[in-house]
């Protein structure tokens, strides 16, 4: 009547040790494996290839292409357009970042978008805005030239063109963190009898510096690899409104692979020195502290929001 | 320094935080603006500091119209319920920030800076901590910083925004009976935030409950816990057992119990509601003229008193009673039973919307 059942085994011991081997797991070898093959094919094949190419010919003639005449200048403007954009867009940055998190006014929403505008733009169009203003037939191109004062086709045109494209950067970097941030402190600080200028050097700035010193490489990488906008305002005089990105693309139409490749290559190690303070900058310490500077030594601060000083 | 609140009312956007409040404050007072949460207590303090500006009203310190005065100018002490001290900062820049921002002409020595901030760090007790930085400081240890950093100003006022809200509850003990003892040491005016009515009535030398923008009662920890002037502060001041009912001329009948309301005496019929406490409530041994007939649902014994919560018998209404232990032991009764309750004190108020008081 009942049932007779196969006794079930007692484990008497357990049949494998748990901790001496464990089981591959095979999902993180795969997509690390997968990531991996992904960064090769795309970025560390073509990057390997502008060295390779830039130096195929030897280290003297990347030598000369670099230091000949036209990349020299092609070098130099887009030195200067970056030093003339970056400093202007971290001020703009921060005053339009302060007045976003800090206060309270109307139109708040669409100067936030007035500021992503940039980004939502094509860098094409950006730069046909400033031709269609201060070109011969553009709104102030008559009175432009009737004063002879150049803008389109030569160096301010590319300036202006490139404080467009890359305003949103220090601005974008700093308004989310000094929302999150909150007023309390800048409110203790006015508490306290500190000014404005005061409140936003010693309080301010030092609480954000390091989201500001990303946001000020960022700017800069872009200001100095910026192409469309340039493109339409330089003209591409040679030696005169040619700024490195656009040197490369002549010399390559040009067939000069091995110069293209020696002008571009110093872009890329530009972008290389860049990604490298980024990931110093992102390994640095969470609240660096700073000691507020005694009587008289007012610009100390900023000078360290620069330098990569790790002083305790 | 005294302070003089008029008329001051402040809205944001629909929202009436503020709503034409006066207040007289004594120099040397210390003051605890008592309310729940949006009744507008902190935005009072802010406006009296000067970080926000009354839509109208005026405030006046030691006379002297400061309602347009810059923040910078005001003097006052300000603590921050999340302490904001400067993140950035140690805890010695962070005391010396008032001194450091001075104008030069009025800025003191380093050496006076230096001396001034240990003084002042030694008083919170913590200057074995001045080269540390806020985040690797203590709750209570932070809040004591952002005391010190707002008395280095040597501030005309002091006004504190629930300054104890975020500690638990140990530390905020201590915090408190420091803050009074500091108060008395330095006797400056002062004004501080709280939610917590036992915090208001331990510390405050005044006590100013604030409800829906406007100022219920100002009087002693006593007065408003003991006398309160309106049913609101009666409901937040402590525990309350509400007894609906009717009042004819100057006695309350809630349902078999009677409640002697004098002040009421010209009033013919009307709705109105007992307020007791629960400690002002007695268990009787047997039916009498005024008791009301329960049954006991549980009692707890807390530390020295037992909370016995009863319901009526007539209407289920749950009635909370506090006895002593010695008391509830000799009245030997147990969950289920039936007993009888009188009230010893109560306070009759007119239901709302009844202009009644003829008086």
């Amino acid at each position: 009547m009942a049932a007779v059942f196969p006794p079930t085994p007692m484990p008497t011991a357990p049949l494998q040790r748990p901790a001496a081997r464990r089981p591959i797991r095979w999902a993180p070898i795969v997509l690390t494996g997968i990531a991996l093959a992904y960064l090769a094919l795309f970025l560390f094949v073509p990057l390997a290839a502008v060295f390779f190419e830039a130096f195929k010919k030897g280290a003297g003639f990347y030598w000369d292409a670099i230091r000949e005449p036209d990349a020299w200048s092609a070098i130099q403007l887009t030195l200067i357009t970056s030093a003339i954009a970056v400093p202007l867009n971290l001020v703009f940055g921060v005053a339009a970042a302060w007045a976003i998190a800090k206060f309270d006014f109307r139109g708040k929403s669409f100067l936030i978008t007035l500021i992503d505008l940039p980004f939502s733009v094509s860098p094409v169009i950006s730069g046909l805005i400033y031709v269609l203003i201060f070109g011969l037939q553009g709104w102030v191109g008559p009175w432009l030239s009737e004063h002879d004062i150049k803008i389109i086709f030569a160096v301010p045109g590319i300036v202006l063109a490139t404080i467009f494209i890359t305003f949103p950067f220090v601005a974008r970097e700093l308004i989310p963190l000094m929302q999150a941030q909150g007023r309390e402190e800048e409110e203790a600080a006015a508490i306290l009898g500190a000014s404005g200028w005061q409140t936003l050097w010693y309080v301010t700035l030092p609480n954000v510096k390091w989201g500001l010193l990303y946001g000020v490489i960022l700017c800069n990488a872009r200001a100095m690899g910026e192409f469309g906008a340039v493109s339409v305002v330089s003209g591409h005089i040679r030696g005169e409104t040619n700024t490195l990105p656009l040197h490369v693309e002549i010399l390559y139409n040009e067939y000069a692979f091995a110069a293209a490749f020696a002008c571009a290559s110093l872009l890329a190690f530009l972008a290389l020195i860049t990604l490298a303070i980024k990931s110093i900058v992102e390994a640095g310490p969470p609240s660096p502290p700073t000691p507020l500077p005694k009587s008289g030594e007012g610009g100390v601060l900023l000078h360290k929001a620069f330098g990569l000083a790790r002083n305790n | 320094m005294s302070i003089q609140v008029i008329g001051v009312s402040k809205r944001f956007g629909t929202f009436e935080a503020l709503n034409g409040v006066n207040l007289d404050i004594q120099p040397g007072e210390l003051i605890a603006l008592l309310g729940p949460s949006g009744s507008g207590k902190t935005t009072l303090l802010r406006v009296i500091a000067g970080l926000e500006q009354p839509d109208s009203g005026r405030i006046l310190f030691n006379g002297e119209d400061t309602t347009n005065t810059r923040v910078q100018e005001r003097e006052v002490g300000f603590v921050f319920q999340h302490y904001a001290l400067f993140r950035h900062m140690s805890i010695f820049e962070n005391v010396a920030f008032g001194l450091r921002v001075r104008p030069r002409a009025l800025r003191p020595s380093e050496a006076e800076i230096k001396r001034r901030v240990m003084v002042l760090l030694k008083l919170i007790q913590l200057d074995w901590l001045s080269d540390r930085y806020p985040h690797q400081l203590s709750g209570g240890q932070r809040q004591r910083v952002a005391l010190a950093r707002a008395l280095a100003i040597e501030p005309k006022v002091l006004l504190l925004d629930e300054p104890f809200g975020a500690l638990d509850a140990k530390v905020r003990k201590e915090l408190r009976r420091w803050l009074r003892r500091l108060h008395d040491e330095i006797n400056l005016t002062s004004v501080f935030v709280t939610h917590d009515q036992e915090e208001a009535l331990e510390v405050a030398d005044r006590v100013v409950v604030v409800n829906q923008g406007r100022i219920e009662q100002v009087g002693s920890p006593d007065e408003v816990y003991d006398h309160p002037a309106t049913p609101f502060v009666y409901e937040f001041l402590g525990n309350v057992n509400l007894f609906e009912g009717r009042v004819h001329n100057g006695v309350a009948d809630v349902g078999g119990g009677r409640i002697h309301a004098p002040e009421h005496r010209n009033v013919a019929d009307a709705a109105a509601t007992a307020y007791v406490r629960p400690h002002d409530i007695d268990i009787a041994s047997a039916a009498g003229a005024s008791t009301v007939e329960a049954t006991l649902n549980h009692a707890t014994r807390i530390g020295s008193v037992v909370r016995l919560e009863l319901s009526r018998n007539d209407n289920g209404a749950y009635v909370e009673v506090e006895l002593s232990r010695e008391r509830f032991e000799h009245l030997n009764v147990a969950t289920g039973n039936v007993v009888h309750f009188n009230t010893r004190r109560a306070r009759v108020f007119l239901a709302e919307n009844h202009d009644s008081d003829a008086a």
